[in-house]
């Protein structure tokens, strides 16, 4: 059976970190594919959206989602403000006012990002389905969709609140 | 194990995460007044005399917060602002903040990570910090 460790060693998906406020400590992974990390990289060199409709930038948007993903604090509010969505074949998206990350949880609380892209992009586009199966058949390719892939439709599914 | 460091640099991760804090105790502080006594974006709307759209796009993220708008919202939520500025504290045994920006010098920062990794990036123009580094 495939192992996280396995796909690291593979390099396969890397571990992703951010900068975290001493009292914190990391009680979720964040881990991304070799593309989604080049695309992290061009984000924090500053790369953004034609129009970007939050107050923050996109890659201070997206360093804020991480760490609070990562510190394990809230991603659900109320039901129309979550920064976390389910999608079908247990594909995830995460959320910022102008980022897109899509991606599946190896383990709860374990998120693997795949394709990271500018809202308007993905909906101008009608990107939503293309990401899904490219992230089933990635799975499959690897050998995980039944080992290491969360099933579920509900945030609670893949994090602890 | 190879990782990756998303580093924006101290200036901008600070206003990045004050950003979302800000937003996120709006919409905890929302999220406690509407399971206490119901109170909605609607309500807010209303409250306030403005169009609950408008109201949605600052609770998300959409649109710029004033502070202005961040007094009525914790007005209209009954609720109180506190602010404050300090000094920031260093505890014995806490972690320490690194100071280096992946933006600041152009180039992803692989620690202990493979060199065919490193070589999908775009060369650093000049920067030492931009190579592959290896951890004890």
């Amino acid at each position: 059976m495939t192992t996280i460790e396995e796909l690291v060693e593979a390099n396969v998906i890397s571990r992703i970190q951010v900068e975290m406020h001493p009292r914190d400590q990391g009680l979720r992974l964040l881990y991304g594919t070799p593309d989604f990390i080049v695309w992290l990289g061009e984000l924090a060199k500053g790369s953004g959206p034609e129009r970007r409709l939050g107050e923050a930038t996109a890659a201070e948007q997206v360093d804020d989602l991480f760490n609070t993903f990562l510190s394990g604090q809230p991603l659900v509010y109320m039901k129309q403000f979550r920064s976390i969505r389910a999608e079908k074949n247990a594909v995830w998206e995460l959320k910022t006012p102008d980022v897109r990350i899509f991606g599946w949880f190896l383990k709860k609380d374990c998120f693997v990002g795949v394709f990271g892209n500018w809202a308007d992009v993905i909906k101008d586009h009608d990107l939503y389905r293309g990401y899904r199966i490219a992230i089933r058949r990635m799975r499959r390719e690897l050998g995980v969709d039944e080992t290491l892939c969360v099933q579920g439709v509900t945030p609670g599914d893949v994090l602890s609140l | 194990m190879t990782y990756f460091h998303f580093d924006i640099g101290e200036r901008a991760r600070h206003a990045g995460r004050f950003i979302g804090r800000v937003r996120g105790e709006l919409l905890r502080a929302l999220s406690e007044r509407k399971s206490e006594i119901g109170f909605s974006q609607h309500g807010l709307a209303q409250k306030l005399d403005t169009e609950r759209a408008l109201i949605n796009r600052q609770l998300s993220g959409e649109t710029s917060l004033t502070l202005r708008s961040l007094a009525d919202l914790a007005w209209a939520m009954d609720m109180e602002i506190s602010f404050e500025l300090k000094k920031p504290v260093t505890n014995a045994g806490q972690n320490q903040p690194m100071t280096t920006s992946t933006v600041g010098h152009g180039q992803i920062k692989y620690i202990n990570g493979a060199a065919k990794r490193v070589s999908m990036l775009p060369a650093p123009a000049n920067s030492e910090l931009g190579q592959s580094k290896k951890s004890a």
